[in-house]
């Protein structure tokens, strides 16, 4: 489902990613944990091209983009929708449209990009509240919620565009400790579901408990995966050791 | 509703305020000032030297120096009190005014005799007979007296013989200039077909221009006299002595003639008996304002054209080069950043001169209306841009990056995510600009547009009741302006996304 070859991308000077590779089945739930600044984020805006890659070339579900170039031409930029809608995005700090309602928020990229009709865009949207639980807010705005239910309305508004796959970028890292339960039961309901997704998380205990694989980022670079009781109970490498007795005092 | 009230009870306040300390700031006159001028030792003439040639101009070969008969003729006159002379630069359409104030001892530039000046101030004895002239293009025909400029586009200078003769006769387009040359430059590139003056400008500028011609006889000959307030009967009875003894040492003609304008009408001169000036008794404008209101209100309504189109323009060019300064191809983004800063370095008054007198040069030639528009509109868009830019860039990157990655294009992004949030961000800068330029619009009156300020100041020269006819057209402006910022409030109001 997805396919990461040789990933390179700098920031100036500053060599971020060092060729990554990554491959991942469908329905596979991978967890990225390790530390700050190690590039985690910038991996997940690579696969969706909020970057290009300087590098490298990425394949989700069938469409295969090589980095190395702004796109150009409209057939390239139109590649680059596809691979977008392909890849669904949740954001540390949420990023809903503070001027659309929930329900407009959710059924605004439907009906403008795939061009279905609002009526069926908004019982589609009806439906994915009622699965993350909001379904009575359809109509507040996004200042009129919490933090927890902004984020389930975030993973809401991507799920609309009917990705193959979900990333999610610290979703729970912005929220007060007693909002973070809402957002990941409704992530693990995903990953029951059979969604292909990467999450970068801080949540040890939810990668324990739903990941099929656990990768450790470091420098840029894999230096470490495995299921969940290899790495967690039986860590290879020194610096994977350090990481995960630094997060569990925490 | 509380607020309105509270708000005009304000204004009041300040306006009376305002009222007050100008009664104290106002210089109050000692009866006389004849007793001044000598201890002095300075005699302070009121003129206007812009396009003022042949009375009043900067010397073409040592622009640092004045030049002109009036120039000479002030010299002389302040010799015969033993006196230096020293010109007061003032708007020559509001030289009575500003004399009246105080500005200067006597207003000297071209006035002439009529019983509507001396209503306010005292004509000395006239020191030059005067007389109007047609002047067309060369190629122009038949148009060789008064009568025949109905249903033509003349121009006239501001408060002159001219606009009056022009205005009795009825029937024509009368277009009002604030100066000299722009009237003769408007014949020129056609925007009008013929100018009405008095004599001796026509001479000076027409006569060796070759695109123009003195078309028919001078006619409606006239005086022109200087200008003394009311109590200064002494300073009056000295200014007339000199003047008697100036034209009859033969001062005046050596002077008239150092600038070609002696002719044969200046036997008049000698034989000038003083008319008794019938006072008409002062108008109140607000006793009587069912007469003119009206008049005020259809100068407002060209005001509010000017400004609703000219903004409509500013806020969509600001649009396209806030667009290009963000987002386009670098030589673009430079070009819209040179706009911005070149329009608001410079002054509008230079980019409407530009717009309406210099564009001909280049073949495009506007009307007055268009080019205010222009004027107008390209000024403030280079505001509205840096005000959507402020908006824009007050939005949040991840705002972009969701829409984004949920599949939207960059323009459908634009659209439908930033705009609208940055639209809303912007609307109290945009209305407080509109009420600026709802302010600001009376500017084009130096394009001869009539809009309310100008009706005011017409009005206003020929009432003389500034007061009344001013406390009328601020109300005007008020009324226009207060409703707007209050629509204002409410579209931000409804548009508000933010409340808990
Ligand atoms: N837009 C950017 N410009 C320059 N440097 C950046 C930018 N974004 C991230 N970086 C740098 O790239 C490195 C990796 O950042 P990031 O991917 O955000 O790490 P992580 O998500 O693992 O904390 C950091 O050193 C960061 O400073
Ligand atoms: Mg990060």
């Amino acid at each position: 489902m997805i396919a990461v070859e040789k990933l390179v991308k700098s920031y100036n000077s500053n060599r971020v990613l060092h060729g990554v590779d990554h491959t991942q089945a469908q329905g596979e739930a991978v967890v990225l944990i390790g530390p700050s600044g190690c590039g985690k984020s910038t991996f997940l805006r690579c696969l969706n091209q909020l970057e290009i890659a300087d590098s490298g070339r990425i394949t989700i579900g069938g469409l295969t983009i090589d980095g190395g170039h702004m796109p150009r031409t409209s057939a390239e930029r139109e590649q680059q929708r596809q691979l977008r809608i392909r890849a669904g995005m949740v954001f540390q700090q949420f990023n809903l449209f503070p001027h659309r309602t929930v329900l407009q928020n959710i059924t605004e990229s439907p009906v403008v990009v795939k061009g279905i009709s609002k009526s069926e865009a908004e019982s589609q949207a009806r439906e994915l509240l009622a699965k993350v639980g909001l379904e009575k807010k359809a109509d507040a705005y996004p200042a009129q919620l919490s933090g927890g239910q902004q984020q389930r309305v975030a993973i809401a508004r991507a799920l609309a565009m009917e990705p193959q796959v979900m990333l999610f970028d610290e979703p729970t890292s912005a929220l007060d400790p007693e909002l973070r339960d809402e957002v990941l039961r409704v992530m693990r309901q995903l990953v029951e579901e059979g969604m292909t997704m990467i999450v970068v998380t801080h949540e040890m205990q939810f990668a324990r408990d739903m990941a099929d694989r656990v990768l450790f980022f470091d420098g840029g670079q894999v230096t470490e995966s495995g299921t969940p009781e290899e790495i967690f109970s039986n860590p290879k490498h020194a610096r994977t050791r350090e990481f995960l007795s630094k997060v569990a005092t925490r | 509703m509380n607020d309105v009230w509270r708000l005009s009870r304000l204004v009041v306040c300040n306006f009376i305020f305002v009222l007050l300390l100008a009664s104290r700031i106002f210089p109050v006159f000692a009866a006389d000032h004849l007793d001044e001028i000598k201890s002095r030792g300075v005699l302070l003439w009121g003129a206007d030297a812009e396009g003022g040639a042949p009375y009043v101009f900067p010397d073409p070969d040592k622009p640092e120096q004045l030049t002109g008969f009036e120039y000479d003729f002030a010299g002389a006159l302040a010799a015969k009190f033993g006196v230096k002379a020293k010109m007061v630069q003032n708007q020559w359409d509001q030289l009575i005014p500003a004399l009246d104030r105080g500005n200067f001892d006597i207003a000297l530039n071209g006035l002439e005799i009529t019983s509507d000046n001396q209503q306010h101030i005292i004509m000395s004895l006239p020191y030059f007979v005067y007389a109007q002239q047609i002047v067309t293009r060369k190629n122009t025909s038949g148009l060789t007296k008064l009568e025949n400029l109905k249903g033509r586009a003349v121009g006239v200078l501001s408060a002159t013989v001219a606009q009056r003769l022009v205005e009795q006769m009825g029937g024509a387009d009368m277009r009002i200039y604030p100066g000299n040359v722009e009237c003769f430059r408007d014949l020129k590139s056609e925007r009008i077909e013929a100018v009405v003056q008095d004599l001796p400008i026509a001479l000076y500028y027409a006569k060796p221009d070759v695109e123009l011609k003195l078309s028919g006889e001078p006619f409606a000959p006239g005086y022109y006299g200087i200008g003394v307030r009311k109590q200064d009967t002494t300073l009056t009875a000295a200014i007339n002595k000199a003047i008697k003894e100036l034209s009859e040492d033969g001062t005046l003609e050596k002077i008239c003639r150092k600038y070609g304008i002696w002719d044969q009408r200046q036997a008049g001169l000698k034989e000038y008996q003083p008319e008794a000036v019938a006072q008409r008794k002062s108008i109140s404008t607000l006793r009587e304002w069912p007469k003119y209101l009206p008049l005020l209100l259809r100068g407002a309504v060209t005001t509010v054209e000017l400004s609703v189109l000219g903004m409509a323009l500013a806020v969509t060019v600001g649009l396209l080069i806030v667009l290009m300064r963000l987002y386009a191809v670098v030589p673009l983004r430079w070009l819209a950043r040179a706009y911005v800063e070149v329009v608001r370095g410079t002054p509008l008054l230079i980019q409407l001169f530009l717009i309406y007198y210099g564009l001909p040069q280049v073949g495009i030639k506007l009307n007055a209306f268009l080019a205010g528009v222009l004027g107008l509109g390209l000024n403030y868009a280079a505001s509205e841009a840096e005000n959507y830019r402020a908006g824009i860039q007050s939005i949040p990157k991840g705002q972009m990056e969701a829409a984004f990655a949920l599949g939207m294009s960059w323009s459908q992004a634009l659209r439908r995510v930033i705009l609208p949030q940055a639209l809303r961000l912007v609307i109290p800068p945009v209305t407080n600009d509109f009420i600026a330029m709802f302010k600001d619009s009376s500017i084009v009156s130096v394009i001869t547009m009539v809009e309310l300020t100008k009706v005011y100041g017409m009005l206003a020269m020929s009432t003389y009741d500034y007061i009344g006819l001013g406390l009328m057209t601020a109300g005007i402006y008020f009324a226009l302006s207060y409703p707007a910022s209050i629509l204002a409030g409410r579209l931000e109001e409804r548009l508000r996304y933010d409340r808990r």
